[in-house]
């Protein structure tokens, strides 16, 4: 991909007032700040629908907490449900932030400066949305601790053979390293924010920013913070993915034990990661006004990464179908036959179409910059990515070794309530920060718009 | 007296224990009690056996109530009772829930005016009692079951004492038919007892005797001797099964005649015929005349070249027995088929050796002809009052009787059942009996068995034995005189004076071998014409009503394991089905599930339809025994959502008529109904839904011819392989089929422990099991032994539906090799469609934890809650279980239970909780569960085996379902041991052992021994 030319970038950052050339220092911080002021009727609806979500939620957990498992739609032999399908997906939604702001950031493409922001907020909250439902998944939420290696008397240990063990920490990893490099990229924004602000928001970002003064050696040591934790963050795209995908490899379970499962879920990682940064914002910018900053090249590069990763998973879909045939194992056929025509069928075929077929459509330039077009593709691509999950985890369970076993799962309320619950929870943090942190990370912004406005770094880039 | 004292302390200790247990939901049990004074014969944690007799039906089966610190927990067979010789069928199993069952009324009552119960002492109960008797002992009458000869005697001697009018002693099952039938061919009153043991062709015609038969335990042993391939290498005996359903004596035979219900009369006496035709007819050609080959098959619906074919048989062989009509079969023309079916047996010289009659004739029993006697005198207003006892009259009786209607005429209904039933919901006083394990008596199944009953714990409740009852009563209306001093207790006890009486309580009874009558054909068989059966009313099906595997006439229906465990041929359970043939379901667009209307003369039910290719077209076959409207378990008052008053199910006997065999019995091959769609859908608990294997060699066959050419291995290993030659497509089906049978010998030939492998060297036991398929009849003893011994939950119709039931072991049932296409889709409403009528093809499977030597569950739970013992078991630590599941996803033979719900401590209603088995940890909720290899018996084994300094001997650890087991099909032993029993039986079998999925290379404990094929089954796919 190649930079875009100065003049586009330029052209793309006009303000909508009409005033020529790209935006000044304060302007950028008048605009992207504006976002965290004054009052916005959608983002309080938006907050409270996802407010009243995560009670409702939060109310079907208490009941199953209470009454057991049971309330799910678990039966034998699917011992896994929506809770895992939930839990991989919003681990791969995470996905994108990191290769966002990581991996782009050390091949610098400067594009990703006015995104990297909102893709590594999503991350985080993902991340923090996934966690959450091992202890779902597990009903007795206090026995969580058990999963832990700590130090005692009794000499429990934990089994390191077991690829849930390795999520545990695969996880407990890419949290905090998101986490960090997300608080690391906010120090110089904090202070913008503490500079503006007044009465007791302006006590809080002070010691948010921890002391910022945009000196020079300040800068030099938040840039190589960057640096450092992005070189750490890069591998963990591809990781922890690749851990959570041995969560099924791993097993025997005709349709999960394969090789393919690791890069093929790092790349539905990242598809359905940055479908989920297009359909989170596209309403921001359009809501919040930011189309100076987060422009159609914007959208146009992270289609791209759409595409080629949806061509990835459409191979992984084949693969895996060739190989079911080629092993001659029937285990295998049987499974991946009933996959597509058996009970299930709905749900591999949305998979395909939302996750391979539709995605093609962007090899049309004009679709790749038809914001309300990815919009709707994007929203698609997510359902996709999530029934992706459902065809591995549930077809494969409810059709294994023993056909006198076989049964079918199909979720209960309770446990579509947690799902919608997991998306008002990971909104409602989306849109809290939203309104306390610059949606876009302004220095790098700024940056970007003193390399578009000196000529040295023009066209040639 | 001191005995009392220490079973009065008992009774305390169990009850405070089990409050704590049933009530711990909400108040923990904090504090154990230790015994005061510890009685002689207890030590807290071992478990005494009393010998007993079961009550549940009337085979007479010898017991062991295992009992822990004065609770009985569990029984067993008593290996000393010459009829079951140690193991107990479902039924018996599950009977030990009567005492503990919340439906347990717990002391006398009265119903008001307003039909609510008042409780009452039992003195005003009997004062009552006896002044109805005083006023109107002319017009009261005892009806009830049939009961041991004790009890018999003395409830004669009260009625003769007390001037009652009469006593009728019911079974709707009874025997009448085959009595009046011998009196007609031998002129002996009493029923034939069969011995299959030296047979080597069995004809059942509708007998079933494997499943609802005569004496269900006994045959299975005797047949699973006969049939075993490792001492017989012709195969035992052959089976020819002639039923309208394929029952599961159909589904195990060899041949089966899916002949028309009621023809087995006019079959047997065609057969009888041609059998006669080729060897002579001997001293019954007179009675022969009235057979008709052409006719006989025109009314039977089945082919000439089968009636040729099993004629073939019949006369070649040289000990063929030919068993009667059984209750599913029982039509208007039951005692002349059962005639025909006897004098076949002379004709085929069974007589004397497979079938010999007692000394002594049978006890007259009353009919359902002197039942519909005295509801007519009830109708008439001639009856004042009414005791019942061991019967549920108002629910077994057909509806067209109109007992109900005839009861509401008697002034004073008595009731002396221990549970609720549809009977004590209309009685006006309540005089509520001990159950079996709370009460004396005695049983005389057969002559020369005597068995007793003996209490193994203090009654729970305010009951009485209704002996004891029945004597207080008589003592105070005056006839106290007449009649015997003392208790119940006492009574029996001079009863049995003839016997040692400490020895005979020791051993379970008295046995004797009885000298055999000789019996020669009677002048009045020549008047032997048998007929096919009157069917009243109208439609295109015939009603087959038929007894359910579990449920009896209905009494079984109230105990959770009989409703829980899946039927062993449909794999039903908690509700009624009606099965039609999908040529007829298809005919009338109806699936598995749909609720049709049935419709006989005498009424109509609503069932959910089971379309199976194993019934006629023109037969409707519905199970007896659902549709109770009173009970916890029996009706839906104990549903997940109470439904109090509602039917489980529908009962049959509302819509048979009263209709008669010639000995006044009732047949229930008696009406046509029409079968209607009525567009609603009830979906069923169905706990497969598949009997496709495949071709996955989960459950395969050997045929004889190649077990007897010793070729079976390699045939059986080729065939394993070209069904993989199948599935790896043409280009690597020789490689990979190469290499598979490789495969199956990669660690030696099956049956030997993998020593090379062993992680455990130093250990001397690696625990093992054999299962030889060949034996398996799929009668689900061992699944209800199962449940009992290891706390397994029961879960409800609800929860079944939705495949959590939590059993241990389960048995599949496959048909065939299967197919591979891949056709699936319609789960909801599935259809077996793999059965051919008239053709068997099935193949039952106990499926139980493998204890993989490299068991995939165990690698991948994260907390190491299940691992493997050093012994080889593949263990669970409860405590130690977050519920992750995973275990459950890559088990691969599917047999982890998942804790759904708090079943632990919610399923255990009433004092059933008293009943856990105090050796095995009862499960919280979101924990995963499965088979132990029962590890607390193999601990019970080990302490004296330690302390003798030895290893645990051979035969010391009894699993739950090998001890249940009736075919002895299950053996457990320990696998490093060659001279063990498991292993004998794997070497023996070695040409068909495998171990299930073993391409898997899971290294299961378990081997398998695969079923025999005796005769080619044509059309076979």
């Amino acid at each position: 991909m190649a930079p875009p030319p100065a003049s586009a970038v330029a052209d793309a950052m006009n303000p909508p007032t009409g005033r020529t050339g790209p935006p000044q220092d304060s302007q950028i911080n008048i605009d992207i700040m504006a976002v965290t002021k004054g009052f916005h009727w959608p983002w309080l609806i938006a907050l409270l629908l996802a407010v009243s979500g995560v009670i409702m939620a939060a109310s079907a957990l208490v009941w199953q907490t209470y009454e057991g498992l049971g309330v799910a739609g678990y039966q034998a032999p699917v011992f896994w449900g929506v809770y895992i399908i939930t839990f991989v997906f919003w681990i791969g939604i995470g996905h994108a932030g990191t290769l966002i702001s990581a991996i782009l950031f050390l091949f610098r493409a400067k594009w990703r400066n006015a995104i990297n922001r909102g893709a590594e907020a999503m991350t985080v909250f993902a991340v923090l949305t996934a966690a959450l439902f091992p202890l779902i998944h597990i009903g007795r939420l206090w026995k969580f601790y058990f999963l832990l290696p700590y130090p005692n008397q009794r000499y429990l240990w934990v089994n390191f053979k077991s690829p849930l063990l390795w999520d545990v920490f695969a996880v407990n990893t890419y949290l905090t390293i998101s986490l960090l490099f997300f608080i690391v990229g906010l120090v110089p924004d904090l202070a913008v924010a503490r500079d503006r602000a007044v009465g007791w928001k302006k006590a809080v970002y002070t010691i948010a920013s921890g002391g910022w003064q945009g000196t020079g050696k300040q800068w030099k040591a938040h840039n190589r913070a960057v640096l450092h934790l992005s070189g750490i963050a890069t591998p963990l795209v591809l990781s922890v993915h690749s851990i959570v995908s041995w969560d099924f490899a791993m097993s025997i379970v005709p349709g999960w034990h394969a090789t393919i499962f690791a890069p093929y879920f790092v790349a539905g990682a990242i598809l359905g990661g940055f479908a989920m940064v297009i359909v989170v914002m596209v309403p921001v910018r359009r809501i919040f006004k930011l189309e100076a900053y987060i422009t159609d090249y914007h959208f146009e590069n992270m289609s791209r990464f759409i595409l080629f990763t949806s061509l990835i998973c459409g191979y992984a879909y084949g693969a895996e179908y060739f190989i079911a045939w080629y092993s001659g194992i029937e285990f295998e056929q049987t499974s991946f036959w009933l996959r597509a025509f058996g009970p299930y069928w709905f749900s591999t075929w949305c998979m395909i179409m939302f996750n391979c077929v539709f995605p093609q459509l962007l090899w049309i330039k004009k679709l790749r910059t038809n914001i309300p077009f990815l919009f709707v593709l994007c929203f698609f691509i997510n359902l996709g990515m999530w029934f992706e999950r459902y065809v591995i985890i549930i077809t494969s369970l409810s059709r294994e070794y023993i056909p006198a076993a076989w049964g079918l799962y199909i979720p209960s309320t309770v446990e579509l309530m947690v799902l919608t619950g997991s998306f008002c929870w990971f909104s409602m943090f989306f849109l809290l920060f939203l309104k306390m942190f610059p949606i876009i990370a302004i220095a790098e912004v700024k940056e970007l718009a003193i390399h578009a406005k000196e000529p040295g770094h023009g066209g040639a880039h | 007296m001191s005995e009392l004292d220490r079973r009065d302390f008992l009774k305390i200790v169990g009850l405070s224990a089990g409050a704590a247990a049933t009530a711990g939901c909400d108040d923990p049990a904090s504090k154990l009690i230790p015994y005061v004074i510890q009685p002689e014969e207890i030590t807290p944690g071992i478990a005494v056996e009393y010998a007993s007799t079961c009550q549940e039906c009337s085979v007479g089966c010898g017991l062991h109530v295992k009992t822990r610190e004065g609770r009985p927990i569990k029984l067993e067979g008593n290996p000393d009772h010459p009829i079951n010789r140690g193991t107990l069928c479902a039924r018996g199993q599950a009977s030990i829930g009567r005492t503990y069952h919340p439906d347990r009324i717990e002391g006398p009552a009265t119903r008001a005016g307003d039909g609510s119960l008042q409780s009452i002492s039992w003195d005003d109960a009997k004062n009552k009692l006896a002044a109805t008797l005083g006023s109107s002992a002319r017009k009261t009458w005892i009806l009830g079951g049939h009961v041991g000869p004790s009890l018999d005697s003395l409830l004669d001697e009260i009625v003769d004492a007390t001037g009652i009018a009469g006593r009728l002693n019911y079974e709707p099952f009874g025997q009448q038919a085959l009595i009046e039938a011998s009196k007609q061919v031998f002129g002996v009153a009493a029923a034939p007892i069969f011995d299959v043991s030296g047979a080597d062709l069995i004809i059942d015609f509708g007998n079933d005797f494997m499943d609802t038969g005569m004496s269900p335990p006994e045959h299975a042993r005797q047949l699973s001797e006969n049939r075993d391939v490792a001492k017989h290498k012709d195969g035992g005996a052959r089976i020819v099964a002639v039923s309208a359903r394929q029952n599961l004596t159909a589904s195990n035979a060899d041949i089966w005649v899916a002949a028309a219900p009621g023809s087995e009369g006019l079959l047997a006496l065609a057969l009888a015929k041609a059998v006669a035709d080729k060897r002579g007819a001997g001293s019954v050609g007179a009675a022969l005349a009235g057979a008709n080959t052409k006719a006989a098959i025109a009314a039977a619906g089945i082919d000439q070249a089968t009636f040729d074919k099993v004629a073939e048989k019949l006369a070649s062989a040289k000990h063929a027995v030919a068993l009667p009509p059984g209750i599913a079969a029982s039509s208007s023309a039951g005692a002349g088929a059962a005639a025909a079916v006897l004098l076949l047996n002379v004709v085929v010289g069974a007589v004397g050796s497979a079938l010999t009659y007692p000394s002594v004739d049978a006890k007259p029993t009353s009919s359902l002809k002197d039942v519909l006697a005295l509801v007519d005198k009830m109708k008439a207003g001639a009856v004042k009052c009414l005791l019942i006892h061991d019967l549920n009259p108002v629910f077994s009786l057909p509806a067209s009787v109109g007992f109900r209607e005839a009861l509401a005429k008697v002034d004073l209904v008595v009731s002396f059942a221990p549970l609720e039933d549809e009977t004590t919901e209309v009685a006006n006083l309540l005089l509520p009996n001990h159950t079996t394990m709370e009460s004396w008596g005695d049983a005389n199944p057969r002559e020369g068995v005597r068995s007793i009953v003996q209490p193994t714990i203090r009654p729970l409740f305010d009951t009485q034995a209704m002996a004891d009852t029945l004597l207080g009563v008589a003592r105070i209306a005056g006839a106290g005189d007449s009649l015997p001093s003392g208790s119940w207790k006492s009574v029996l006890e001079s009863n049995w004076s003839g016997s040692n009486w400490r020895q005979s309580l020791a051993l379970g009874g008295s046995f004797t071998n009885p000298p055999k009558r000789e019996v020669a054909v009677a002048a009045s068989a020549a008047n032997l014409r048998p007929s096919a059966p009157r069917l009243q009313g109208s439609g295109d099906f015939t009603v087959v009503a038929f007894p359910h595997s579990y449920f009896g006439d209905g009494r079984g229906a109230a105990l959770p394991w009989n409703q829980e465990v899946p039927d062993p041929v449909t794999k039903i359970s908690w509700t009624t089905w009606a099965e039609i043939s999908m040529a007829k379901a298809d005919e009338m667009g109806v699936v598995y599930g749909d609720v049709v209307k049935i419709d006989t003369g005498a009424g109509s039910i609503d069932v959910s339809v089971y379309p199976r290719g194993g019934v006629r077209d023109d037969v409707v076959a519905i199970p007896i025994g659902q549709g109770h409207t009173v009970g916890f378990y029996s009706s839906m008052a104990g549903d997940e959502q109470p439904q109090p008053g509602v039917a489980r199910g529908a009962n049959v006997a509302d819509i048979l008529p009263a209709a008669l065999d010639e000995a006044g019995g009732q047949a229930f091959v008696s009406t046509r109904a029409s079968v209607t769609k009525t567009g609603n859908f009830r979906r069923m608990a169905l706990s497969q839904w598949t009997d496709n294997q495949r071709k996955r060699g989960l459950a395969p066959e050997v045929s004889l011819y190649d077990l007897s050419k010793g070729a079976a291995a390699a045939h059986f290993f080729a065939s394993s392989a070209e069904a993989s030659e199948e599935a790896h497509g043409e280009t690597f089906g020789e490689e990979v089929a190469q290499e598979e049978s490789a495969g199956h010998h990669f660690e030696g030939p099956p049956f030997e422990f993998d020593a090379a492998n062993d992680s455990n060297p130093d250990q001397p036991y690696r625990w093992g099991m054999t299962i030889d398929n060949d034996k398996c009849t799929g009668c689900s003893a061992c699944v209800t032994a199962c449940y009992i011994e290891n706390n397994v939950s029961i879960v409800g119709e609800t929860q079944a539906i939705r495949h959590r039931e939590m059993s241990w072991i389960r048995i599949e049932r496959y048909l065939g090799d299967g197919e591979d296409d891949i056709h699936d889709g319609a789960e909801r409403r599935p259809t077996p469609d793999g059965e051919v009528l008239g053709e068997n093809e099935v193949r039952h499977l106990p499926m139980l934890c493998q204890h993989c030597g490299a068991a995939p569950c165990e690698s991948v739970c994260p907390v190491i809650a299940t691992y493997h013992t050093p012994e080889g078991i593949n263990g669970m630590v409860y405590n130690r279980c977050v519920g992750t599941r995973y275990c459950g996803n890559n088990c691969t033979y599917k047999v982890r239970r998942f804790n759904y719900f708090d079943y632990g401590r919610k399923n255990w209603p009433g004092l059933l909780g008293l009943m856990l088995n105090p050796d095995v940890t009862v499960r919280g909720q979101g924990v995963m569960e499965k088979c132990s290899f029962c590890v607390q018996r193999i601990e019970a084994a080990r302490q004296p085996a330690k302390d003798a300094g030895e290893v645990i001997a051979d035969g010391a650890v009894v699993t739950a379902c090998q001890q249940a087991c009736p075919s002895g099909a299950i053996t457990f032993g320990n696998v490093k041991d060659t001279s063990s029993e498991a292993v004998q039986k794997q070497k023996q079998g070695e040409d068909r052992a495998y171990r299930s999925l073993q391409i898997l290379n899971t290294r299961p404990a378990v081997t398998y021994l695969a079923q025999v094929r005796r005769e080619e089954n044509e059309g076979a796919r």
